[in-house]
């Protein structure tokens, strides 16, 4: 069953121009000239329900302006969309009910009050009663570990901490889905980890599906199993995050040691050598043009392998050639 | 009863919130005493230049007291118009739609608990500066006979900055109808001169508007309480403030279509 549905969703904002100068100030005044961007172009998309789908795309591609559209609170220049039923700027108040949102750059939680009192007042927003609402309150506290977080004031929490506290507030109403607007943004890599390990945990144990944005190939790898890359308001790739790996990670870094000193002209067919040393090499090639096998075979017929190490580039390398393509398609 | 349940806890969260930082809540409240000694200073040389104890049916003291009824209203009514603006320009806003609570309820629910402790601190002190000043109110049940219509004040108030507000899904910054509204509500709403020291024809207009409704008509009812003025203040607040929300509501209705959510 799907929980989202998106058939070419359209958002186009009207932005003021306006040339530099005092000069520039006053003809806009008399003159304001305007022209569209399309911040969301003819986007189809769905989402299974129970699933963690990864939104991802550079700044400015129309992730936020989708999931605003998604909840509700935009109302799209064209297309269609269906979250778990409900047509979202339609029927904002019930769509409300079944979905959670974090927007990880502007804060739910009241500032200067304890998280339990954002979470007891969530409580009575959402219509739990008060014995439900402590008892999600506890759960909660024990699955994000933020017993001791909950009677401090929000303002004297971490960012870390807060994120936490957060992500439980999204989740107090047993919602179907959470649409998580970078979540991770600002984080050191332990919070990363704790948010992440939380909302997997959630998304076992509820089957709460996760819509996530995010600039951080990290949280892609680490949550997600399908990947929608977004730029200029447009799909340009989407598949599974095994499948991004199989066909974009195929270039592979090897560093080699060995026991005695390597030749100064070390080369092997179909491999970028990177730097040559006294006793190592670093080099570079690409597993769909030249078999591992092959490159393995001569690295070793070259001397005594003292230690190797293989590794793919990281996912964020991969997403950057992604959007490259994109452009050069254009 | 959930429905309510909910928009009192908004209430509730914001009255805590409000007393987030006790200083500055008593500091700014202190204003007040300033403002009563200057009027005092204004209406005393007023009236003995006059050389008469009532004017317009008022005397010095009941003229104080009601400045001060006015003053509390007017100080204590929160920035709906600024902080419905703020959080289009920094896109907060973009949480207090995804709840499932009607947005000018929570709005509403929000000014009111924002309200309740500052007007409570203007009326400690501004009514402690007056009573020193001028001594004891002439109708000490005044007080009690305005409290609903100084509730239905700030819900006058709040209905008229909300549509200010709302403008702010159109043009980001209301900064300027806010000094608007504020001036109008100077003059016709009787804050700084009662109504009733008004020419006849200028009394006219201003009592027809709802400004009126929104000041000068709870602090009247405070300084001359009777059952004839509570019933003419009460319904004439009620038909503002019944037309007033129902346009409000229509403005919300179109300009959350427009609305702009600024930010990632």
């Amino acid at each position: 069953m799907n929980s989202i549905k998106v058939k070419n969703l359209q958002k186009t904002f009207q932005t003021k121009r306006k040339a530099a100068g005092l000069g520039g100030s006053v003809r806009s005044l008399f003159k304001p000239e305007y022209s569209s961007v399309e911040a969301v172009n003819n986007l189809s998309f769905e989402m299974e329900a129970g699933e963690l789908l990864g939104f991802i795309g550079p700044n400015g591609a129309g992730k936020s302006t989708t999931i605003k559209m998604l909840t509700g609170i935009l109302h799209p220049s064209g297309g269609e969309a269906s979250v778990l039923g409900f047509t979202p700027w339609v029927d904002r108040q019930k769509l409300a009910f079944q979905i959670g949102t974090v927007f990880g750059q502007r804060p739910q939680l009241w500032y200067h009050l304890p998280a339990i009192d954002t979470f007891t007042l969530f409580g009575k927003i959402y219509e739990l009663d008060d014995r439900e609402t402590k008892k999600r309150i506890d759960f909660l506290a024990e699955a994000f570990e933020m017993k001791d977080l909950l009677e401090v004031p929000v303002r004297k929490l971490s960012l870390g901490q807060r994120m936490r506290c957060e992500v439980a507030a999204s989740l107090l109403h047993r919602p179907k889905l959470i649409l998580l607007d970078e979540p991770s943004i600002g984080l050191d890599v332990v919070a990363k980890q704790n948010i992440r390990d939380a909302i997997r945990r959630m998304n076992q144990e509820e089957g709460v599906g996760v819509l996530l944005t995010s600039h951080d190939a990290g949280d892609l790898e680490a949550l997600c199993k399908r990947v929608i890359i977004v730029n200029h308001g447009q799909i340009v790739y989407e598949d599974k995050v095994s499948n991004l790996k199989r066909k974009f990670l195929t270039t592979k870094l090897v560093e080699v040691r060995y026991a005695e000193g390597v030749a100064k002209d070390f080369s092997i067919d179909g491999v970028e050598i990177l730097k040559v040393g006294h006793y190592g090499v670093k080099l570079k090639f690409d597993a769909a043009k030249t078999s591992v096998e092959s490159v393995l075979a001569h690295i070793s017929a070259a001397g005594d392998i003292v230690d190797i190490t293989i590794s793919d580039p990281p996912l964020e390398e991969v997403i950057a050639k992604i959007y490259e393509q994109a452009k050069e398609y254009e | 009863m959930k429905t309510f349940s909910k928009y009192w806890s908004i209430f509730q969260i914001t009255l805590i919130n409000s007393l987030a930082y006790p200083g500055e809540l008593v500091g700014r409240s202190l204003m007040i005493i300033p403002f009563m000694w200057i009027f005092y200073q204004l209406w005393k040389v007023t009236f003995s230049a006059a050389g008469a104890d009532v004017v317009s049916g008022l005397t010095l003291r009941d003229t104080l007291w009601y400045l001060m009824l006015a003053e509390t209203i007017e100080l204590g009514r929160p920035p709906v118009a600024r902080t419905m603006s703020e959080s289009v320009k920094d896109g907060s806003i973009a949480y207090i739609l995804n709840k499932p609570y009607d947005f000018l309820w929570y709005q509403f629910s929000t000014a009111m608990g924002e309200t309740i402790f500052r007007a409570m601190l203007n009326a400690i002190f501004g009514g402690l500066t007056v009573w020193l000043l001028v001594g004891a109110p002439a109708h000490p049940e005044g007080f009690l006979i305005a409290i609903p219509a100084v509730l239905g004040a700030w819900a006058l108030h709040f209905c008229i900055n909300a549509m200010i507000g709302l403008s702010a899904f159109a043009v980001e910054d209301v900064s300027a109808f806010t000094w608007i509204y504020q001036k109008l509500a100077f003059i016709f709403g009787g804050l700084l001169i009662p109504l009733d020291f008004y020419p006849q024809w200028l009394q006219v207009i201003a009592k027809a508007l709802p400004f009126a409704s929104a000041i000068y008509g709870p602090a009247r009812l405070f300084v001359t309480p009777s059952l004839e003025l509570f019933i003419s203040v009460m319904s004439l607040q009620l038909a503002w403030i019944i037309v007033l929300s129902l346009t409000l509501a229509l403005v919300y209705r179109s300009g959350i279509k427009q609305l702009t959510v600024n930010g990632g």
